[in-house]
Formats: C-alpha cells, structure tokens, sequence
C-alpha cells in the first residue's frame, strides 16, 4: 500500500500543499507559489531559497512549513521532514493537507499506525475526504481490520455514490470477512458503474473460488487479463489473485510478465519471489526478495519473505537478520516474530523463542502456526503442561496441521500415554492420505501473508 | 609391563585411584572442543591403475527400473588374513528374479599388499557372492580370531566362514542366517553381552519382479524409480549366537520384529549408557527406529518419543545412512542420519535423557538439495575429535529432468568438528570434493597403517573411490587393535579413554553406522600435537578395564583384554 515513487510523492505533497497556501499574505503567497512551482521543477535550491525567506520572517508560517517538509521527504531527509511537518501541524491541527502529508511519511516511515492515526486526523477534518477514507479503508484492511474498513467505507458511500473504487474495495472487505454474498454485491455494483473494472472482475473470481467454483473463477481471472493489456498493475493483481486461487502456474506467468514491463518494481519481485515460493523453487524465489531488496533496502515485505526464504534452506544466521529488520520496521506483523522464533528454536534458545513466539500470539491470537511452534518449545524444554495446552490450541486452530498432531504425538508418547500418542499419529496418516502423498517433497510452506498491494 | 619397540610401557588394572590423583594434580578437563593446531588434511583420489582395484560395480541397470538397482552396493575394510593390514571386500549386483547377467557378477575381495597395493584374491577366497548383493559386515562371529563377512542381498543372504586359511565357506543356511527377502545394513554387536557377535540385519521393503510398479512421468513417458512409500515394510532380524556356529533367530522374543521398516542404515550404539547396546535403524519413507535394549532380552521402540522418528514437521523422511558418536564430548551417544533432497539430514544431540533434539547447524543449509547414503563420524585430522564425511547421490538418475536444482551425482561433504558445530571444510579437503558421484557405501580404514584414517566409497553402477588421507599424521596418534577374551570379538561397547596433557577425551566402540558398509575394526586415538599420551582406559562390555600409562604414540598396538598392550601391530613410519 502507499508504494508510491519519491518523485509522485513529492508531486502530490506539493499539490496538495498548494491548495492551501491560496490564503495567505500576497507577498507569502507569491514566494510560496514560486516555492511550490520550483518543487514542481525540481529546482529545490530555489525553492529552499523562497521557503527560507518566508520563515525567515515569519518562523511558524504552517505553509511554509509544510512545503519545506515536502522539499525534506523528497530528499529522502525523513527525520527532518518529519519535525517540520509536525510543527506545522501543531500550529494549525485545521491544516489538511499537512495530515496528509505525514500520512505518506509515515508510509515511507513504515510506521502503519501513525498513517492511520494521521488519515483519520484528515477526515475528522473533511469527512468525505475521498482520498484519506480511501486509504484508510484499505489500509485498515491490509492489516486484518476488517470491520473498521467497511465501517468507514459505509459512512462514506452515500457521500460518493457512484464510486467505483470504493465498491471494489468494499467488496474485498466483505470477502475477507467471509460474506461472498455482499462481496459479490458490491462488486456487481462497481462492475455496474465501470463495465470493465478489473478490480471488482478480480473480486468475482475470488468469490467464485471462495463458493469452491474455480471454474469460474479461472474465467474471471481470464477477463481480467484480457483488459489488463500491457498494464503492469494489472497483470500484477491478476498474478496476486492467481496465487490466492492457487493457480500457481498462472500465477508465475502473469508475474513474470509484470516484471518483465516493470522490472524495477519492488513489489512485483516480492510477488514474483512468492509465486516461486509456491512452484516450489527456493532459489528462484530468493532471487526475486534479493532484486526486490537491492532496489528498496526497507521493503517490509522483501525483508520477511526473504528471511522467510533463508530459513527454508536453513541459512539461519542470514534469515535471522532479514526478519530482525522487518520487525524493527513494523512491529505489528506476526509472521516475521514467528519465523524468527523458529530459527531461535532450531538454535537452541528455547526462552527467545517463547518470547517471540508469545509476541507473534499477541498480535494475532488465532495464529496456528505460531501455537504449535510454541508448543514445541515447552516441548523441548521438557514443560509438558504448557506444550499440550499451546499444542492443543494449536491442533483446535488448525485440525489440518500435521505438525500440531505431530508435536502431541511426542508429547503423549513421553507422557506414557501411547494410546493418544498413536491416535496423533493416525490423524498425521489420515492428513498425509489428503496431500499428494505419491510426491517426494520437503516440508510445506505456513501461509504467508499476501504479497503486497502496489498503490 | 614390557618394552615395545624401545617405549617402556606400563599397564595397570583397576587403578582408579592413580588415575584420579593424576587428574587432580594435573588439573585436568574434558574438553568439548578442537583446541588443537589444525594440519591441513587432504583426501587424494587413488587411481585403479595404482591401486589395482579395478572392480567396478554392475548396478543392472534396465528400463524396467527395479528398485534394487539403484540402492547398492557396499564395501568393507577388513584384514581377513590377520596380516596386520587391511584388505578391501566390494559387493556386486548378481542374478535375480529381475536380472541375468550375460557375463557373471562377482563380489570381490582385494589383499593389502603393504604398499598400496591390493590384489584380487575373490576367486582364491572362494567369496565370488552370487546373488543380487547389497552390503556387508565383516566380524569374527566364532571367535577364532578371523574376520568372517556376511553378505545382504536382493535374494537370500550369505554367511562367509573365514577359514583361516585365505579362503572362506559359506555357511549361511547352516549358521541359519540366509534371510530370504530384500536385506541391506547388517550389524555385529552382542546385545546380551555374552561375549558373542549376535547379528542385526535390516529388511527393506517387500518386493520382487512381479511388484514392480510403473512409476513414470507423462511428460517423460518413461519409467523411473518408484518412491518406496509404494511398498509395504518389513520386519528385520536380529539373530543370536548359539556359540556353536549357529544362531536362533530372536526378531520376535525380541520385539524387532512387532516394528516393520522400509529399513537401511543400521548402528548399534548405547544412547543411554546402560552399558547395553541400542540400535538405530534408518527407514525411507517412514519412521526411524531406536530400539533401546532392555539389559539384553528385549528391545523397545522409542523412536517418537526421542524425536528421533520424524522430521520435526512429523513428516516420515527418506532415511539411508546413519552414525553414532559423542560428537561434543559429554559423554553421551548423538546420532546422524541421511534423508533425500529437500527432507535435510539431522544430527541428533543427545539429551541425557533418551530425548533427543535436532541440531544440524551448518550441516542443514549445506544438505539441502543432497540425499546421502554412506556416512561416518571418524577424527580425519587427529586432533581427538569425531569429523563426519557424508557420501552422496540422488537415487533416481532421472531426477534432473523432473526437479530442478537436484542432480543424480553429487558431492562429497567433509565436515570438521569445532566442538558444538560442525564446519564445512570441503572446498579445502581436497579435488575430490569437487567432483560429483552416484555415491552409496562408504568405509573408513587406515589402507597404509601410516595413522591416519582413508576412505572407500562405492558408487552405484561405477568404480569405487579410494581416497588416501594426506595430513592426517600430522597430529600425533595411537592405534589400538582391541583383542577381546572374554567381551565379544570384535569388542563391540567397549568405552575407549584416552589423555594426554591436559586434553582427555572419550570414544565408544560402536558397531555398524554407514550404509552397506563396515570399516577398519581398529581404533585409532588422535592427540594432536601432544608427543606424548598419559594414559589410555580400554573398558571392556565384560566390565574389565585395562589401562595403560604413557604407551608409545604414532604405533598400532594390540591390547588383550585383561592383559594390557601385547605387542606392537604393523605401522608405517611417519
């Protein structure tokens, strides 16, 4: 989300920024449009020069300020955007456009709840604000809040009622939450107004495989791309859609192409990178996180999955350090906790791997995955009542996870209780019987989260 | 007491106390780690044409794709004339239900000639084998101080009578040790430790011509090696020695049998130091098992509760080679086993407690893509700790076209213990470690008594590999050819303890580990660069200890058990 290039960042902040700078004094006004115009141009000495002037004279000018934050951010000085923006923002709370503006720099900040802190802040200040209620729903959803999203994209819905993007984007949240009748609703509805809306096309096929029907699912994922021409954000989202339909091939294919148009894309190797994950080629896969992570060093997600990637083929020490700087940049994404608790787990640091594995619980309490790996640790440390209750939950959470069934086995088998012990591995037999069980394979992949969403 | 070659050397028995009032005033430790100057230890291919072994391994390959094609053969380290040298024995595929070869197969036994040489002697010895062969075990089962060699195979299985005389009979049916069906890893051990070499032999899976299955690819569209999850297991044997050239076959009394495998590589080691042998038995496809001896009457199959069972996912994996060894020095026996590509290879660290926790470290990340078969735990550079080499190979030659990255021949892997971890020194142990094989068995054995340990590895469907341990004597040495008198031959159990200076260090005789394969039955004690060792305990599986003070260094010697060293064993000088 937010992936926005420094350049169209800059442009926007400055546009945005201009709308208010209308107001003020003829002379503030004519250096900060002269400001504005050289930001435009690039020309950011000169626009130093005019901001400079101003503040010169007048230190807490908000609109000074807030364009000399923009001049900051496109320089990649992010700290100090960040200082000038929030003074502008404490001297004018009223002031728009600076919320907005430290909403894309917490983006780049990869601080996610001061974005959502900030965009909220905007439209407690323009309710039909159609940009920050946009971001927000689908920032909010991005992260598992689903019921927040599609409460603000109700209450802005009869404000904007022909909008397409937010019916496409209602419909997503509908899905998540597991209601594929008002999904599909909602994406009629945006199909209504735009006939050949890829996204809500796209939306369809993930209803038609949630009712199990990948038939049609596969035909919308066609439709889909017969409109996506040579549009790498398209292609893109076909490619994400097809890995959520399991289509892998497809996948691969329509991701291959989207890089191929767009090979500079960080968020396109990630998504690449995944569908390799699903072929499975570990190799491949890491390459495209390495491309991803060459051309965007802090993307989030590159640094999990290849942390993820590395510690599939037990190259622990360099997985540790990938998924230790995807934690320092969002705290608040478990899955990155919990691989680093299972590599801490294989090294033998059973207590940091509890301490991680309880903190990837915390922020996701249905976490199978991390229950179970949980588990595991108590296991090893010989505390067997707290391994059968994570186990437990576990193997309740996910009745399909061989590993959880796996894990109680030895329990029970240690407890002295070969019955349960053998009843665990007859379930391990009986899940084994549903996978392709002619195949020679290593260990499956745990569901990761969803590579992410370019805009 | 004697003199050996100009070396006083003293023996002691029972002399706990000296031994603990010298470790007091020495203020000696056990050492968890190599802190020893590191020679630089390379293994260098030895060609045919200087060796002389010129056997090649027939694996019969056909389009039809029989199992048994692809997962042997063995080979032995073994001085079967008691000349004090090691000779070599290969095993070779042979007629079958699936398979008539149009020039017959032999198995094929080689003489040390004491200079790197060897010669063939098969037809003279009388051990040609004949049947569809896989691995091999060399132990004197009767006593009478000649190895003799038991020989698996896709058939029944043969049982060589070292004559005594250079040449061998076999007396399989009548020893009542022939086992019809697919065998692989054999073992000798007492498990009852009543002095006699019982017999551990692991069955594969249930197969013959008419089960074979069509495993192909549509892509393909033609056969390739069907996974063996496809057929059903089988249980192994354990035999005991009668003592009168017969044995009983005990699986069932003895609970091996109620645990049916698809089974390949075999150790008898002791993981709980019971002072009673254990097994652990490698499966493909399914479980691992480690029977646990219960003081010498039953065994117990604890393999899940040890964690040793499955991959820590619960997946059964593709189990082949495996060892056993205290590799960080705590006393305690760790196993290693072998898996498929993608499956990872474990090392199992032994947690005192019959609970065991998976702890490869740099072996994982390197394993990765490789399936391995023959493996051992042996101090390739002296310096007193157990080393691993790992012998590879995929065993589907058409795998390249199915899964990419993954090849059919592959490398040699050598890694060096540095206490805890162990660290991967291919690239610096030498050409060979560059080069690609369809490996499968593989024996450790020091082919020219120079101290230092080589290795033989058999390739399926090429010449075998000898590699010559340069460097290796470096560090300082003792060779010990254990004589039992009353313990079993081939002094199975028997804890080894050696010091020198302030480093001491401990080795367990174990029995088996590798795959199809059995090495030189002697120890050899690195020390590093110590000139001199302190002491050497030798204790016996019988309970007797012998010990030794300051025996001479960079020799082979013989130790009777009860009587201390005897004389000096044949040794090349450094």
């Amino acid at each position: 989300m937010f992936a926005l290039g420094r350049t169209t960042l800059a442009f926007l902040l400055v546009l945005q920024s201009w709308i208010f700078v209308a107001g003020q004094t003829n002379r503030f006004q004519d250096r900060l449009e002269k400001a504005a115009a050289h930001i435009r141009d690039n020309r950011i000495a000169e626009a130093e020069q005019q901001l400079n002037s101003v503040l010169k004279v007048s230190p807490n000018q908000p609109e000074a300020l807030n364009l000399l934050g923009t001049v900051r951010a496109q320089q990649g000085r992010l700290s100090e955007a960040e200082l000038l923006l929030t003074r502008a923002a404490k001297i004018d709370p009223s002031f728009v456009a600076v919320h907005m503006n430290l909403a894309f720099l917490y983006v780049l900040r990869n601080a996610p709840e001061k974005t959502i802190s900030e965009l909220k802040q905007v439209i407690k200040l323009e309710p039909s604000h159609v940009e920050a209620n946009y971001k927000l729903a689908r920032m909010l959803l991005s992260r598992g809040q689903i019921d927040e999203s599609i409460y603000v994209i109700e209450k802005v819905k009869p404000a904007l009622p022909a909008s397409v993007m937010f019916l496409s984007l209602l419909g997503d949240a509908y899905l998540r939450k597991g209601n594929a009748e008002k999904a599909e609703e909602n994406y009629l509805l945006a199909i209504a107004g735009q006939k050949e809306n890829a996204d809500a096309i796209l939306g369809l096929a993930r209803v038609s495989q949630a009712r199990g029907d990948k038939k049609s699912a596969i035909g919308y994922l066609a439709q889909a791309k017969e409109l996506a021409g040579n549009s790498a954000e398209l292609l893109y989202k076909i490619g994400v859609a097809a890995l959520e339909l399991e289509i892998f091939d497809e996948a691969q294919a329509t991701l291959e192409q989207t890089v191929k148009l767009k090979p500079d894309a960080p968020a396109y190797l990630v998504a690449l990178g995944a569908s390799w994950l699903k072929k499975p080629d570990l190799f491949a896969a890491e390459r495209s996180f390495r491309r991803a992570l060459e051309l965007q060093p802090e993307n989030t997600q590159g640094q999990m999955y290849l942390g993820y990637v590395l510690f599939k083929q037990k190259k622990l020490s360099e997985a540790k350090g990938y998924l230790e700087k995807a934690i320092k940049a969002d705290a608040g994404v478990p899955e990155p906790y919990y691989y680093l608790g299972l590599i801490v787990q294989e090294e033998n640091e059973d207590e940091r791997a509890i301490t991680l594995l309880e903190k990837a619980i915390k922020l996701s309490p249905s976490f199978a995955n991390a229950h179970v790996a949980l588990g595991a640790s108590y296991l090893k440390l010989k505390d067997y009542p707290r391994a059968q209750k994570e186990l437990e939950l576990g193997a309740k959470l996910n009745p399909n996870d061989s590993k959880a069934h796996y894990q109680l086995a030895v329990l029970y088998a240690r407890l002295k209780d070969p019955a349960r012990a053998q009843a665990e591995m007859r379930i391990i037999e009986k899940l084994k019987a549903l996978e392709q069980s002619e195949k020679r394979e290593g260990d499956t992949f745990v569901i990761m989260p969803a590579p992410p969403n370019p805009r | 007491m004697g003199f050996v070659a100009g070396m006083r050397i003293y023996y002691y028995r029972h002399s706990k106390l000296v031994l603990a009032l010298l470790l007091l005033v020495l203020n000696l430790r056990w050492i968890t780690s190599a802190q020893i100057t590191k020679p630089n230890v390379t293994f260098e291919e030895v060609s045919a044409k200087n060796s002389g072994l010129t056997w090649v391994h027939n694996n019969a390959h056909s389009a039809d794709r029989y199992l048994p094609e692809t997962v042997g053969a063995g080979c032995a380290f073994l001085d079967y004339d008691n000349d004090g040298w090691v000779d070599i024995y290969f095993v070779n595929s042979g007629p079958s239900d699936f398979y008539n070869a149009s020039t017959p197969l032999k198995n094929a036994l080689y003489r040390n000639n004491h200079n790197a040489t060897f010669t063939d002697v098969t037809d003279k010895a009388g051990v040609v084998g004949g049947t569809f062969g896989m691995g091999v075990a060399a132990g004197d089962y009767d006593g009478d101080g000649w190895a003799d060699l038991y020989v698996t195979s896709y058939g029944r299985n043969i049982l060589y009578h070292n004559n005594g005389n250079s040449t061998f009979t076999d007396v399989a049916d009548k020893a009542g040790v022939a086992v019809p069906g697919w065998s692989t890893c054999a073992v000798w051990f007492d498990y009852d430790n009543d002095g006699k070499l019982d017999l551990f032999v692991s069955s594969f899976v249930v197969y013959e011509k008419s089960l074979n299955i069509l495993c192909t690819d549509e892509t393909l569209s033609r056969r390739y090696y069907c996974v063996p999850r496809l057929f059903k297991p089988r249980s192994s044997y354990l035999f005991h020695n009668d003592g009168n050239g017969k044995f009983s076959d005990v699986s069932k009394q003895s609970g091996i049998a109620d645990s049916p495998g698809k089974s390949f590589g075999a150790v008898a080691t002791d993981v709980n130091n019971d002072g009673w042998m254990d097994l652990f038995v490698a499966n493909d496809t399914m479980s691992n098992y480690l029977f646990i001896n219960k003081g010498g009457r039953k065994f117990e199959e604890v393999g899940l509760a040890a964690g040793v069972a499955f991959s820590d996912a619960g997946k059964a994996r593709s189990g082949m080679g495996v060892d056993a060894a205290d590799y960080d020095g705590d006393g305690w026996q760790d196993l290693f086993v072998a898996n498929i590509d993608r499956e990872f290879f474990s090392l199992y660290h032994n947690q005192k407690d019959l609970i065991f926790t998976d702890e490869p470290g740099d072996i994982g990340a390197a394993t990765q893509l490789l399936s391995g078969w023959g493996l051992r735990f042996f101090d390739y550079d002296n310096d007193g700790d157990p080393d691993l080499l790992l012998v590879n190979g995929h065993p589907d030659d058409f795998i390249e076209m199915r899964v990419t990255h993954v090849k059919y021949k592959e490398p040699l892997l050598m890694f060096e213990n540095t206490g805890r971890l162990f660290k991967n020194v291919s690239a610096q142990s030498g050409a060979v470690f560059s080069r690609d094989f369809s490996g499968r068995g593989m024996a450790t054995g020091d082919l020219d008594n120079d101290g230092d340990l080589d290795v033989l590895i058999t390739n399926n469907g090429e010449a075998p590999v000898l590699l010559r341990n340069d460097g290796g004597n470096k560090n300082n040495w003792l060779g010990l050819r254990l004589v039992a008198t009353k313990s079993n031959p081939s002094a199975v159990g028997a804890m080894i303890t050696w010091q020198a200076g302030a480093v001491k260090r401990s080795r367990l005789k174990t029995a088996g580990g590798s795959y199809l394969a059995s090495h030189d039955p002697r120890e050899v004690l690195g020390v590093g660069s110590s000139k001199k060792i302190d002491s050497v305990e030798i204790r016996w599986p019988s309970g007797k200890v012998d010990k030794l003070i300051s025996p001479p260094i960079n020799t082979y010697v013989r130790v009777i058990e009860g009587e201390g060293v005897a004389k000096s064993d044949p040794t090349r000088a450094k």
